[in-house]
């Protein structure tokens, strides 16, 4: 006959340590390095839009980011977007700036490619393309999602260079020219490699694509 | 060239990560907004800690704005500069006013610091009480000089001084530091006004925004003063032909 062995108060609490600890680093070492895993992307294809020509897809790890345009507000900036997006240039270009919660920015074609990265002068690239004027505007907010032409310290320095917000940011209102929102997927950008003690990122994370809804 | 990157790279990893949205237009950390609603476009901005600016040494400090403090003046604050309106805002390159406390440029007190390459004005809402509205005009003049130094030569108004006459190499590189209104002006309406043309430039506007009477008054009594005002208004007219004087 097999004697049953009743477990002591400090086995149970031993087990008990065990399981939580199992837990906790299933959490840090599965969990908490998949960033992806609770962002949700969206396919552009299965949302109706009212203008699809005006719509743009960045596609980034964490999936994609649904952009409509203002060829409306800001046509100059607008089309300089739209023909670098056509021709391919902003495919594995860098988010070179980004503040958590605050700002993402890419678009250096001559210092943020994936095969040619130069952290001593990424921000500082040009297209090649010429810069243009600045198209400020008093009415549109700058909000979470507004997307925006990054420029120097002068006005129509505007070249390549896009900066995405992540928070509201009401005094870029009539500083910066307005080129589209994010309609869908701005949380995709919280995933994007940021650097907590500098603006510009090490070892940064690439734009995957960047499309046109409609060629 | 590898080694300079990467120390220049490890310096920058000792760097602290202030970025927020105003500091990619001001330049200046830990500040917060306080108010946008002002009909001539000003930002009035607050310093939610202290913070440190500096082209070269961070040698610009200003402390946090203590909220009932701030709550107290403001209202005396916008009156002052409600007195400009937009567009000649926009000539002078001035958008945000950054509202701190107890502001030292290198550790010497300070009521004002301008930079109107950020557009941006530091005003130490702690500065002495007598002098506080003018200060604000002085310094708004300064973002005028900075803008316009053309219209300010230095080498015509130091001609109306009398010959004898020297500035100071720089505004703090002399004791004349004193802001009341010397009655016995001959040529100049304070002590610090002999600092330097600049700060005679700037100390003349900052009596024609509030005391205008009183400036009047000496006008007639003393001719260099006069000769003074006339270039300084005729410069300012040049910048914004519907510009009021007080």
């Amino acid at each position: 006959m097999i004697e049953k062995v009743k477990q002591t108060t400090s086995e149970k609490l031993l087990l008990a340590v065990f399981i939580i600890l199992g837990i906790v680093a299933f959490y840090i070492f599965l969990i908490l390095p998949q960033k992806c895993l609770f962002i949700k992307s969206y396919d552009p294809q299965e949302i109706r839009f009212d203008n699809p020509e005006n719509i743009a897809v960045l596609n980034v790890n964490c999936g994609n980011v649904i952009i409509k345009l203002y060829p409306d507000i800001s046509p100059k900036s607008v089309e300089r977007f739209r023909m670098l997006i056509n021709s391919g240039k902003y495919n594995n270009i860098a988010f070179h700036r980004v503040v958590k919660n605050v700002i993402v920015q890419a678009g250096d074609l001559e210092f943020g490619r994936k095969d040619n990265l130069n952290y001593l002068y990424i921000g500082t690239g040009k297209s090649g393309f010429g810069t243009i004027k600045s198209e400020l505007n008093d009415e549109i907010e700058f909000r979470a999602g507004t997307v925006g032409m990054a420029r120097t310290n002068k006005l129509n320095t505007e070249d390549s260079q896009f900066f995405i917000l992540l928070e509201d940011a009401p005094l870029f209102k009539g500083e910066y020219t307005p080129i589209g929102q994010v309609v869908y997927g701005l949380e995709v950008l919280d995933t994007i490699a940021d650097d907590y003690k500098r603006e510009y990122v090490l070892r940064p994370d690439f734009i995957n694509s960047f499309k046109l809804l409609i060629d | 060239m590898k080694i300079f990157v990467a120390v220049l790279l490890l310096i920058s990893s000792f760097s602290t990560l202030y970025a927020n949205t105003i500091f990619y237009l001001t330049k200046i950390p830990n500040l917060e907004i306080y108010d946008l609603n002002s009909s001539n476009n000003i930002k009035y901005l607050t310093a939610e800690k202290a913070f440190r600016v500096g082209f070269r040494e961070n040698n610009v400090q200003c402390d946090k704005t203590d909220k009932n403090n701030i709550k107290k003046k403001f209202d005396l604050i916008k009156k002052n500069f409600d007195i400009y309106d937009k567009n000649f805002l926009k000539k002078i390159n001035l958008k945000y006013v950054v509202l701190c406390e107890d502001l030292k440029v290198a550790e010497i007190k300070t009521a004002g610091v301008p930079n109107h390459k950020v557009k941006t004005l530091i005003v130490d809402i702690n500065f002495d009480k007598r002098y506080f509205e003018r200060s604000i005009h002085h310094e708004i003049f300064h973002m005028i000089d900075d803008s316009y130094k053309e219209l300010f030569s230095y080498e015509k108004w130091e001609k109306f001084n009398t010959p004898k006459f020297k500035y100071a190499e720089c505004s703090t590189c002399t004791n004349k530091l004193d802001l009341s209104l010397n009655n016995e002006s001959r040529g100049f309406l304070t002590e610090y006004s002999m600092s330097t043309a600049s700060e005679d430039m700037a100390e003349i506007f900052s009596f024609l925004m509030t005391d205008s009477e009183n400036l009047d008054k000496i006008l007639l009594k003393d001719t260099i003063l006069n000769k003074k005002t006339l270039f300084l208004k005729s410069a300012i007219l040049k910048i914004d032909n519907n510009f009021k004087f007080n």
